[in-house]
């Protein structure tokens, strides 16, 4: 069969789109004020795996933007996080600084995530951060099982906000927010028979996400699978990949393109990345590209935020062979903490504690 | 039943029964990220919302605020909290809710809110019976939504009472019945017959793995590709500890390219059903399915194993050539190690 080549990858159409979603979403998007945090990290995310970022934003906007998420860090009797946008605050209530919050008006632990993610692709310094505030949220976001809610009064618990834990304590570089053991035990829990993890204990194995935090949580905690549930877990991610190229998040369902980074980067976090057929996968995504601009989850959608950034994150990790040319290359993307590496090592470099004395060592040093 | 007309109903700021309430605007910082422009209704409606909350008033025109807030965005977490902690404070009768939310749930069946407000309520009445049919019925809608199967699992186990079990079975059959490729049914039945569905009475397993094999069998004797079916065969060997290759009677036939035409089975065999006419073979889960038996059973079956993994790799599944060609050179180090 004679190779055919990929149409282009239209980064800078995807980069508009994103822009434009930043700069204001129609009413019928309602539904993303309590996810607004992580709308606006898929936004520029996609910025910045592709490349775009400095062309398509001006220095004034990213300070700006960085003022907003600030304003969503609040602190209260739980600790201190991020809340998913001010659609809960009232003008005249808010005061300088991380504010003090009311019951519905209280940080999630996915915003935080999202919120400390953006701040670093914006190159933000983290002079603002309250990590002990941080650290207490996480332990108070914590559940006897293991688990942990999206807020300290409740809210869903699942593996999305496991991962999210773990990746918070990744980039604070201090696991003292939670009880790593019982987090460890609770991901366990979530395994199903077909090789997947299910949203929680008992759950269908989906490949929307939860496989994808259940194994980059066990990752970042420096845990290993054994060696039989390793080749399971590949196994059925790799049956996952559909005739078409895109993956499936759940056996005998159609593809979509968010799970070709689910799916993807769970078999780049077990190190088995390679078995993905990736000039299929490209294919794919080739095809969810709508014609103005950002990718859709299947051929012929209107495209969404969520779908572009997954989308590009996907081929960032897993990309197409180099002779397809230059569009389908995007800046090399951590798959443990998701954001490119340059960011992945700002958010390591500076959201710790700074540490007064290793400074000092440090300049010795050098 | 009427359902109030919510597209006539004037703004809350212009209803002389919401004068006494101090409406309170959205918070903004100069330059919010991806600023929603929002509809006069909802403006109005999560001003006078954001100012409820402030007063903490608890009262039955808060459950029509919140109503109204919902429909307009189901996703709206705070005015489903605070709905339910109303609901609460009012001793309102939850059957009414549980009856709205009937509504609500179909029309919203992939947002999360709805069946955790659905949660919080059945916790207080206590009363799952009703849930069951009420999840089968919107099944009918959306026969794999996840939401809706985790609801159903959830109200087994929470309750985790002998007579809402006792359908469950039947449920699921019925389920696969209409499409033998739900997974999501498959994973039911794993969930019922391995998981939390035990009961008592259950306990000769023996029993029950044979049930199962035959059960699972006759569903890939139906439909031969179905990676559901062979998962959840794969899945009860590995929970019930049975190694693959007594499995190969079974599954040898369907490995093998399409039997001649009008060739008729030699001996009709129960327990190796064979596959429907008409079915697409070589299946390629059988193909791997004899591979693996190959390959635990090693030696010179790692030869044959090899080559129902080229086959695959090059002939039936091409998409996972790089597996295929992954598995043929694990087995090969295993090998090594072995002979080393």
């Amino acid at each position: 069969m004679l190779p055919t080549s990929l149409p282009p990858l239209s980064k800078g159409g995807h980069a508009t789109h994103c822009k434009r979603c930043l700069s204001g979403l129609p009413s019928s998007q309602v539904d993303i004020d309590p996810a607004k945090l992580a709308l606006s990290f898929y936004c520029l995310g996609s910025l910045d795996v592709s490349g775009e970022l400095e062309k398509k934003t001006r220095d004034w906007e990213r300070e700006q933007w960085k003022e907003w998420i600030w304003s969503q860090q609040t602190s209260g009797h739980y600790g201190t996080g991020f809340r998913a946008s001010s659609y809960m605050t009232a003008k005249h209530s808010v005061r300088i600084g991380p504010q003090e919050h009311s019951v519905h008006d209280s940080p999630q632990i996915i915003m935080t995530y999202t919120a400390l993610l953006s701040l670093a692709i914006l190159r933000d310094n983290f002079s603002r951060l309250d990590r002990k505030g941080l650290l207490k949220f996480l332990r108070s976001c914590q559940n006897t099982d293991g688990s942990f809610s999206s807020e300290p009064l409740g809210g869903d618990s699942d593996l999305r906000t496991t991962f999210c834990a773990f990746a918070i304590s990744t980039m604070l570089d201090d696991w003292s927010g939670m009880d790593v053991a019982s987090a460890l035990q609770f991901i366990c829990s979530c395994r199903t028979y077909e090789g997947g993890y299910g949203q929680s204990p008992f759950g269908e194995a989906l490949g929307s996400g939860t496989t994808y935090c259940a194994l980059a949580a066990l990752r970042l905690a420096t845990k290993q699978l054994d060696p039989l549930d390793r080749q399971k877990t590949i196994r059925w991610l790799v049956q996952n990949q559909a005739p078409n190229g895109g993956f499936r998040g759940r056996t005998n369902k159609d593809a979509d393109a968010c799970y070709c980074f689910w799916c993807g980067a769970s078999l780049h976090v077990l190190d088995a990345g390679d078995l993905v057929d990736k000039a299929e996968m490209a294919s794919f995504l080739a095809f969810c590209q709508f014609k103005f601009g950002g990718i859709a989850k299947i051929p012929g959608e209107h495209p969404d935020p969520y779908h572009t950034y997954l989308s590009l994150a996907a081929v960032a990790l897993l990309p197409p062979d180099s002779s397809e040319g230059t569009s389908w290359a995007l800046c090399p993307l951590d798959p443990l903490l998701n954001a490119t590496y340059q960011t992945s090592s700002w958010a390591r470099a500076h959201i710790p504690a700074p540490k007064v004395d290793d400074d000092a060592l440090g300049d010795a040093g050098i | 039943m009427d359902l109030p007309a919510e597209e006539e109903q004037p703004l809350y700021s212009q209803r002389p029964e919401w004068a006494d309430v101090v409406p309170l605007e959205q918070y903004e910082s100069v330059a919010p990220l991806a600023p929603i422009f929002y509809t006069d209704e909802y403006r109005d409606a999560t001003n006078y919302f954001r100012g409820i909350v402030k007063s903490g008033e608890m009262s039955p025109r808060v459950l029509e605020l919140t109503e109204n807030i919902i429909r307009q965005n189901p996703g709206h977490y705070s005015a489903w909290q605070y709905r339910y902690k109303t609901l609460m404070a009012l001793k309102s009768p939850l059957d009414d809710e549980l009856q709205l939310m009937d509504e609500l749930a179909i029309k919203h069946l992939k947002t999360y809110q709805v069946w955790h407000h659905r949660r919080l309520l059945v916790q207080q009445t206590r009363n799952p019976g009703p849930e069951l049919e009420f999840i089968a019925n919107s099944l009918q809608v959306d026969t794999k939504n996840y939401h809706t199967w985790s609801y159903r699992q959830w109200i087994l186990a929470y309750f985790n009472d002998d007579a809402l079990w006792s359908h469950e079975l039947d449920f699921v059959e019925s389920m696969l019945e209409s499409d033998v490729r739900n997974n999501s049914a498959w994973h039911h039945r794993f969930f019922v017959v391995f998981q939390s569905g035990v009961r008592n009475g259950d306990e000769d397993r023996d029993a029950v793995v044979r049930r199962e094999l035959a059960f699972v069998k006759e569903r890939i004797a139906i439909a031969p590709n179905n990676a559901s079916a062979w998962n959840y065969l794969r899945g009860m060997l590995d929970h019930a500890k049975i190694p693959y290759c007594e499995l190969q009677a079974f599954v040898l036939p369907y490995s093998l390219p399409q039997p001649p035409l009008g060739t008729p089975p030699e001996v009709v065999d129960l327990e190796s059903p064979l596959p429907s006419k008409n079915s697409q073979l070589p299946c390629v889960a059988a193909v791997e399915f004899m591979a693996d038996i190959h390959e635990a059973a090693g030696g010179d079956d790692l030869v044959t194993a090899t080559e129902l993994w080229k086959s695959l790799a090059n002939e039936h599944d091409t998409i996972r050539k790089r597996y295929w060609e992954y598995r043929i050179t694990e087995s090969l180090k295993t090998k090594s190690a072995g002979d080393g």
